[in-house]
């Protein structure tokens, strides 16, 4: 006669499951040991926290400065008038600077190395793994946004810029922008100062 | 029984002389009112307040110093936990693992916002990583149940965010997520926690494989492995809990299959390696039948049925055929099972997983040479008496089982 499963279970698993781990009900954690393992988590977090924003600091105080040219996207089409979106002159490179085997793939992690022209760092190669480079060249992390034939678009994380309300608006669409981008040797970045370029009359926005 | 039903029921039961007054009484003592902890009220009034302050503190953050910004992200972390354990130590249970959630999700809201007011770009997987790691040491610390919960969510972002922004695939998180809340839901099963913990590692082996690009079919070695953990388990309920979402992708799948995998195009996208694929769902299948052989279950076995490859057959109809065959199997061994078990829950499935696959079944074979009407009118006939036949069924299994 069959059996249900669950009858079986309690009656056949006796012979077999005494030789398996059979898990012990875990019992709550003591209410002093839980306090004292709550309080050290707390700690931690917040130090954690702390460690970011020294980080922060960090990255600007021991990074490498380079200097790249960018324009704001839409800086009238502010959702809170709180963040630029920006467009660097190395976010879109030209297809045959990719030195990696095949076509480089969507969301893929590349390596851009920078070298300074006229004041300014622009791309001369993506690599798909971190390439060794001269003293006047700097590596760049990125991803690829999107691959076409002739071009690749990249992201580089720091797209976005903070600012106070209304300096946005202030700017022209096209407006060109030099921001400066600490990079940690760690590998961290961050924008350190964006100014706007001597076209227009506005005054410098620093973070 | 609940108490609310004694008290709305049992004076009705008294006025017909099922119990007596002292009986009603009696009974009314086994089950104490819960202690209402905090009143609705108070509670939908703090939570306004602090609304309303989240919304001058987001109105005016980027105009506030940076250390303020730090220490008000800060304070409030530490609050939370503070408020925490001081609602807990007078048990108040369930507003103080609010408060601790609330302080988990502060915790990786501070990672984020500090990064943020740094304009700080990290490459690697540490800084929320972090946050699914404090989630996992407070579910083990206050045995949690809601934390747990938070956990499995804050464990497929944080992975969402690495193969989405970082375009990596941290494994140490997925182990970390199945190791630490598995090892959790091993120790403590349940159910809620098994069917949402397979969920959301069932999100994480869906990223992996779209983050490696390959063939979709070998998300199923991670979901079958999912599932034969739900093998071992030695309580039942919160084993088959683990394995109903693997299952619910398999069967979907293999629905999929029976609708469009007459083009071989698509058939083709799915077909993995054969030796590769077959070795690894072959060890899968010997850990979960092994599992199933040492707790007595060997005779949910036929769950298996749905992870046949019929995608190598050659696409046309012969393979839409074979899968639909498969599913009839799936569904009629559930459904035969639930009879078996006497368990009326199984039994509504597995009605339902069998009209499903008529119905596909019904569309895949006929759409093409039947008037539209016709075709309406006889699959709605079929289905409904094939719901009658299974009722039927039903009621016979249960109407026998009623007299013990």
């Amino acid at each position: 006669m069959p059996t249900s499963p669950e009858l079986s279970s309690s009656n056949a698993a006796t012979p077999a499951a005494t030789t398996l781990p059979t898990p012990a009900p875990l019992p709550q954690v003591q209410e002093s040991r839980r306090r004292q393992g709550v309080r050290w988590l707390v700690v931690a977090q917040v130090l954690f926290v702390l460690a970011v924003a020294a980080a922060g600091y960090a990255t600007a105080a021991f990074g490498r400065t380079i200097t790249l040219r960018s324009t704001p996207v839409d800086p009238r089409d502010l959702l809170y008038g709180d963040y630029l979106n920006l467009n660097y002159s190395i976010s879109q490179i030209p297809g045959h600077l990719w030195r990696g085997p095949g076509r480089p793939r969507r969301k893929q992690a590349v390596y851009v190395v920078l070298e300074s022209r006229q004041g300014n760092y622009e791309a001369v190669g993506v690599y798909p793994q971190e390439p060794t480079v001269p003293a006047n060249q700097v590596v760049l992390r990125g991803w690829v946004a999107d691959a076409f034939r002739r071009s690749i678009r990249l992201r580089y994380g720091f797209e976005r810029y903070y600012v106070p309300e209304d300096t946005g608006r202030k700017l022209k669409p096209k407006q060109s922008l030099r921001v400066q981008v600490s990079i940690a040797p760690w590998g961290q970045a961050r924008i350190k100062q964006v100014d706007v370029l001597p076209t227009s009359s506005t005054s410098p926005t620093t973070p | 029984m609940s108490r609310k039903l004694l008290e709305t029921d049992g004076v009705e039961w008294v006025r017909k002389g099922i119990i007596s007054p002292e009986q009603h009484a009696q009974l009314l003592a086994l089950y104490p009112a819960e202690q209402r902890a905090i009143g609705l009220l108070p509670l939908l009034g703090s939570l306004l307040i602090g609304l309303s302050a989240l919304s001058v503190v987001a109105a005016n953050w980027q105009e506030m110093p940076e250390l303020m910004r730090l220490g008000l992200l800060l304070g409030s972390l530490t609050g939370a936990y503070a408020a925490a354990e001081y609602f807990l130590r007078r048990q108040y249970e369930a507003l103080g693992m609010g408060l601790v959630g609330l302080g988990l999700i502060l915790f990786g809201a501070s990672i984020v916002l500090t990064s943020q007011m740094y304009q700080l770009i990290g490459y690697d997987l540490t800084g929320l990583l972090a946050w699914a790691v404090v989630g996992i040491l407070l579910t083990w610390l206050y045995r949690s149940q809601f934390v747990f919960l938070l956990t499995v969510v804050i464990g497929g972002i944080v992975q969402g965010y690495n193969t989405g922004q970082l375009g990596v695939f941290s494994y140490f998180t997925a182990a970390l997520t199945a190791g630490g809340l598995g090892y959790y839901w091993w120790r403590r099963p349940d159910s809620l926690l098994g069917g949402v913990l397979a969920t959301g590692l069932l999100w994480q082996a869906a990223l992996l494989i779209n983050h490696l690009h390959i063939k979709i079919t070998w998300f199923f070695v991670p979901a079958m492995l999912i599932y034969a953990a739900g093998d071992w388990q030695t309580d039942r309920p919160a084993g088959r809990a683990l394995q109903g979402p693997p299952l619910v992708a398999a069967f979907l799948f293999t629905l999929g299959l029976a609708l469009f995998g007459e083009t071989d195009t698509y058939a083709g996208e799915l077909r993995p390696p054969l030796l590769a694929y077959l070795a690894a769902l072959g060890v899968v299948l010997a850990l979960s039948l092994w599992g199933k052989r040492a707790r007595g279950r060997l005779s949910s076995a036929t769950d298996w049925l749905l992870l046949l490859p019929g995608f190598y057959l050659p696409g046309g109809l012969p393979l839409a055929v074979a899968t639909l065959v498969v599913l009839y199997a799936y569904s009629g061994s559930v459904l035969a099972r639930a009879h078996h078990e006497h368990n009326p829950d199984r039994v509504t499935l597995g009605t339902a997983l069998f009209i499903l696959t008529t119905a596909v079944a019904y569309f895949k074979l006929t759409w093409g040479f039947m008037d539209k009407s016709l075709f309406f009118l006889l699959g709605g006939l079929l289905l409904l008496g094939l719901w009658w036949v299974l009722r039927r069924r039903a009621t016979q299994t249960f109407s026998v089982k009623a007299p013990d």
